[in-house]
């Protein structure tokens, strides 16, 4: 019987010195110990443990226990309630162990425990070890902070590949144990960042960094996951959101470690530590763009932030982590919006046209809207389009005159979506407007500038040629524009140029555009009455998938709906040249 | 009483003697922002625009409620200068400061957070008090690398400033152990200031300056004439020079996003040759800007036709390929090598890609990845004598290398093997536990 097998290898060795402990001893007492385990024979197993004649024997052997007693354990979990007072015994076994051993040998027990669990068990092993990791770290006498950073290390390294709860159900849920698994990692963390803290206050040297070091990166990891990708929102009948809590937890320990929020690497970044330089450029954009959203955003120690940064400033720097957030978020496929929230902070700070043309030099400020822009016109998600473009709307407001116009040419040149070019050219035409209709006149949405702008807005990007259905957007908002410009701007005054570069605009806008017209109209028509004439059923694949065939009465719908928008174009078309038909001809300019 | 109740009535109490009696140090006179001085400083120099500036403050609101300390961070607070980093208050407050000086600042919103506040500390138009006390301050440290140092004597306008490409005027004086030996007004492309013997760390600090700005700049050899020396001015090798530059006016060069692709083809023809003749003179620091320039056209570039693809890829190869020649000659061999991935990515079997990097690695002590450059330099031609002899000075060097090391450890190995031998007798009966993990 186990038992008697266990009970004869103790007998042995309590009348040993503990150095003529042999392997041979080990073997037995960890195959005797485990066998009891597995029997069922637990509560016979802690009695020997607690025996005080056994003291050196467990203190020598006992660690070799912690595999089977893990085992058992989380067994005994999935099962029912009966086994209760066995589960009962067996951590009563572990907190014994934890009391007696060996640190040095127990605390690589347990890190052998965490380092091979996997899956579902991840949080569960963890959640079991983490108080007698914690005690034996504690204990530890040498190479503390190299220990506690790879207790560390090794749980956030097993946490990550899980996946983080999203939604209100699934973080009550919290099927794997996540949610409070992490909040549980950052309580056994505590005391080593007050021991920090306490060691800091004490003196100003820094006999501690190692110990800093190790739980700063481990603050740094948390941030990159799982809160980067976490829902950070306060959530309606969840009274403490874990993620919140959690966050909470770190940015404290990162504060009350004197991570100060530093700025003054120029545009890089403005969490400046050079003891930490390392942990900064090694993989830190991510941690660094979500520990800004936590305080700008969600509040979490803004207190500790200095509190006399200009607010174009606070934009500048954030702008890095905007960008650095837009490109996880769409990485990830995120519901989220927390790249648009950051940017709403940052711009909402600002008055209107208060930001100088200068910041578009800097290459976060084209990039970020150009990645907006990306968002609007092709992410998936609705409320991320809509917010984007808002958020481009709010940043285009910021600028003054010049920054508007600049970013206006960068757009058009760049966006390539018909849609967002219609919307800019929109934007350029209540640029003119303000500029015609306010007292001082404004440089750059009149004459020579402006021209040079309508010189992107009112051509055909590939003449007669161009696909006037795909461009409608951009071609009515142009035609719009050009309507108002002829309207509102007198050819006495001329205050826009636009009557000096009419030829300009007839050239590589209003002919090339009759022609189009007219060619699409007829081979539209053309298609009409071939579809009347062979009703033939089409099919289109679209990536692999075969569409819904089209019935010949949705296909003659779209051809049909395709004219009526040339008919659109006409119409506007003509009104345009009458428009400039009859100021012309009332003051003899000739186009 | 509390310290609490001591300080409230103690802050109003500063606020209101700063509205009676404070100086007005606004440029434009609208009382924005007043001043008393608590403490004057204990030296008569003030902080220059652009200087890294260290700062203690506290900041309390109009109804004396602090909303920020760096005391209570205690950490002194750091900023650069008349930067627009800070508040305006603080930018035109500081610089009013002497070192060593305390002072009290009234701050109106207009100066500070205006209408929007500053969520969640500072509601909206609010009115703000500060205590600051000037520490410290020394020159802008342009590239954190000590290599120039400036200091700026009059600002310029604007945030504006020239870019690499960029045509600028300037006048310059340059001084070396307090002589001057140029004085001249010119007018030169930013990266180009070679063809008028000027140091490079005067076009690299030219990209942070503003027109109109007038400066010191303290240039480290490195950004100065090197070690060639200038002979024509009679400066030695490593000489540190002091540059005093005012920067006149500028045209930018066109932003990437600015130039279609044609333009950008065009230009990289310009450019390459710029860079082979700036590398012929070894002036490599001049040549990786003119390479640089392609890469940063035409890496991104894309929807090229197949021939303008083409001509593209072919420009990007050569400058990958000089860049990495670069960088081996100015002995950055981390960045010869990433040039040469990227070259490798282009044309994977290129001669010249595989050795430099083979070149670069070597000297990085990298022998086993630098031999299999070279030996993949065979494979694609086998008539490259060069290689085969790197390859013996790699196989050479890891032997010197092994040896060496056998050399250091030996006596470490024996230390170990006594003192184990001796754990070992002691514990001879004794298992030692066995572990995976570590």
């Amino acid at each position: 019987m186990a038992v008697d097998e266990l009970q004869a290898i103790i007998q042995r060795c309590q009348i040993l010195e503990e150095s003529d402990f042999r392997g041979e001893d080990f073997n037995l007492f960890q195959v005797a110990g485990q066998k009891c385990l597995e029997d069922g024979y637990a509560a016979q197993l802690l009695e020997v443990i607690q025996n005080e004649k056994n003291k050196v024997i467990i203190k020598n052997m006992g660690w070799n226990l912690i595999s089977p007693l893990v085992r058992c354990i989380l067994a005994y979990k999935q099962e029912d309630d009966k086994r209760d007072d066995k589960r009962e015994h067996c951590l009563k076994i572990l907190d014994q162990l934890v009391q007696l051993c060996n640190p040095k040998e127990l605390f690589l027990g347990l890190l052998e425990q965490i380092e091979q669990t996997s899956g579902e068990k991840v949080c569960p092993t963890v959640m079991l070890l983490l108080q007698p990791l914690q005690t034996v770290l504690l204990k530890l006498q040498n190479k503390k902070a190299y220990s506690v950073g790879l207790s560390l290390a090794m749980i956030m390294n097993q946490l990550t590949p899980l996946p983080v709860p999203y939604t209100k159900q699934q973080i009550q849920e919290d099927k794997l144990g996540l949610c409070q698994c992490c909040n549980a990692v950052v309580d056994f963390a505590k005391p080593f960042v007050n021991e920090v803290v306490k060691n800091m206050e004490k003196s100003s040297e820094y006999n501690d960094m190692e110990l800093k070091e190790e739980l700063l990166k481990f603050c740094m990891k948390s941030l990159k996951y799982p809160l980067l990708t976490a829902q950070l929102e306060q959530l309606e009948g969840i009274e403490e959101q874990p993620f919140r809590h959690f966050a909470t937890e770190i940015i404290v320990s990162v504060v009350k470690m004197n991570y100060i929020f530093l700025h003054h690497k120029g545009k890089r970044s403005y969490w400046e530590n050079q003891e930490f330089e390392d942990i900064e450029r090694k993989n830190s954009a991510d941690s660094l763009a979500c520990l800004s959203y936590l305080m700008f955003v969600q509040h979490f120690g803004i207190n500790c932030f200095p509190m006399v940064f200009s607010p174009s400033y606070l934009l500048q720097c954030n702008m890095t982590h905007i960008e650095v957030l837009v490109v996880v978020f769409c990485l990830f496929a995120s519901f989220f919006s927390h790249p648009q929230d950051l940017f709403e902070n940052c711009l909402l700070r600002m008055e209107d046209n208060s930001l100088l043309h200068q910041y578009l030099e800097f290459r976060d400020f084209i990039n970020v809207p150009q990645d907006l822009v990306k968002v609007m016109t092709l992410c998936p998600i609705e409320h991320l389009r809509k917010k984007s473009l808002n958020m481009l709307q709010l940043f285009i407001d910021k600028f003054d005159a010049e920054g508007k116009y600049t970013l206006f040419r960068c757009l058009l040149k760049t966006s390539n979506h018909a849609g967002v070019e219609g919307y800019i050219i929109q934007k350029i035409k209540d640029q003119i407007h303000l500029s015609l209709t306010k007292a001082h006149d404004n440089v750059w949405f009149t004459r020579h500038h402006l021209i040079s702008l309508l010189d992107l807005v009112l051509f055909l990007p590939e003449g007669a040629e161009t696909d006037l259905l795909q461009n409608s957007d951009r071609i009515m908002a142009s035609l719009n524009l050009l309507r108002y410009l002829v309207i509102k701007d007198c050819e006495s005054d001329n205050q826009t140029g636009v009557w000096t570069t009419l030829a300009k605009i007839e050239k590589n806008f209003l002919k090339p555009l009759h022609v189009g017209l007219n060619m699409s109209k007829a081979h539209y028509e053309a298609e009409i009455k071939n579809k009347r004439e062979n009703r033939r059923v089409y099919s289109l694949t679209v990536s692999e998938e075969k569409m819904p065939a089209m019935t010949t009465e949705m296909q003659l719908q779209v051809l049909h709906s395709a004219l009526f928008t040339f008919d659109l174009i006409e119409s506007v078309l003509a009104r345009v040249e009458e428009l400039i038909e009859v100021k012309v001809k009332a003051t003899g300019i000739k186009a | 009483m509390t310290t609490d109740e001591g300080t409230k009535p103690e802050g109003e109490v500063q606020a209101a003697a700063l509205a009676e009696r404070g100086e007005d140090i606004t440029p434009a006179r609208d009382r924005g922002v007043l001043k008393i001085i608590k403490r004057p400083g204990n030296d008569d120099e003030s902080p220059m625009i652009g200087d890294k500036v260290y700062v203690h403050y506290k900041g309390k609101l109009a109804n004396g409620k602090k909303f920020d300390s760096s005391r209570d961070r205690n950490e002194p607070f750091v900023f650069s200068l008349g930067k627009g980093q800070v508040i305006k208050a603080w930018d035109i407050g500081v610089a009013t400061m002497k070192k060593g000086e305390v002072c009290y600042l009234l701050c109106k919103p207009e100066y500070a957070y205006g209408a929007a506040g500053s969520a969640p500390k500072i509601p909206s138009n609010a009115t703000l008090f500060f205590e600051v006390e000037l520490l410290d301050f020394k020159g802008e440290d342009l590239f954190e690398d000590g290599g120039i140092i400036r200091r700026i004597k009059r600002k310029g306008e604007g945030y504006s400033n020239p870019n690499e490409g960029a045509t600028v005027e300037i006048h310059l004086e340059g001084f070396c152990g307090g002589t001057r030996f140029d004085c001249k007004d010119v007018k030169f492309v930013v990266g180009e200031g070679e063809d008028h013997d000027i140091p490079i760390g005067i076009d690299k600090a030219l990209e942070k300056m503003q027109r109109g700005e007038h400066c010191v700049l303290y240039l480290g050899p490195r950004y100065g004439f090197g070690e060639a020396g200038k002979p024509k001015y009679g400066i030695q090798a490593n000489a540190e020079l002091v540059y005093e530059v005012t920067l006149k006016s500028f045209e930018k060069a066109k932003e990437s996003w600015e130039m279609d692709t044609k333009e950008k083809l065009e230009q990289a023809a310009i450019v390459k040759e710029k860079g082979t003749m700036y590398f012929k003179e070894g002036k490599y620091l001049q040549a990786v800007i003119q390479y640089g320039k392609i890469v940063s056209w035409l890496e991104m570039e894309y929807g090229l036709s197949e021939k303008e693809s083409k001509a593209s890829d072919s420009f990007l190869l050569a400058a990958f390929l000089n860049l990495a020649m670069c960088y081996l000659k100015l002995r950055e061999y981390t960045k010869a090598v990433e040039c040469c991935d990227k070259a490798l990515g282009l044309d994977q079997d290129n001669e010249k890609g595989l050795y430099r990097r083979g070149e670069a690695r070597l000297l990085m002590n990298e022998f086993e990845l630098a031999k299999c450059d070279f030996q993949k330099v065979l494979e694609v031609n086998p008539q490259n004598k060069a290689a085969r002899s790197q390859i013996s000075v790699c196989q050479k060097k890891t032997k010197e290398h092994n040896e060496r090391d056998r050399r250091i450890y030996a006596n470490m190995f024996t230390k170990f093997a006594e003192r184990d031998a001796k754990a070992l007798i002691q514990n001879s009966s004794k298992q030692k536990p066995m572990h995976g993990v570590l």
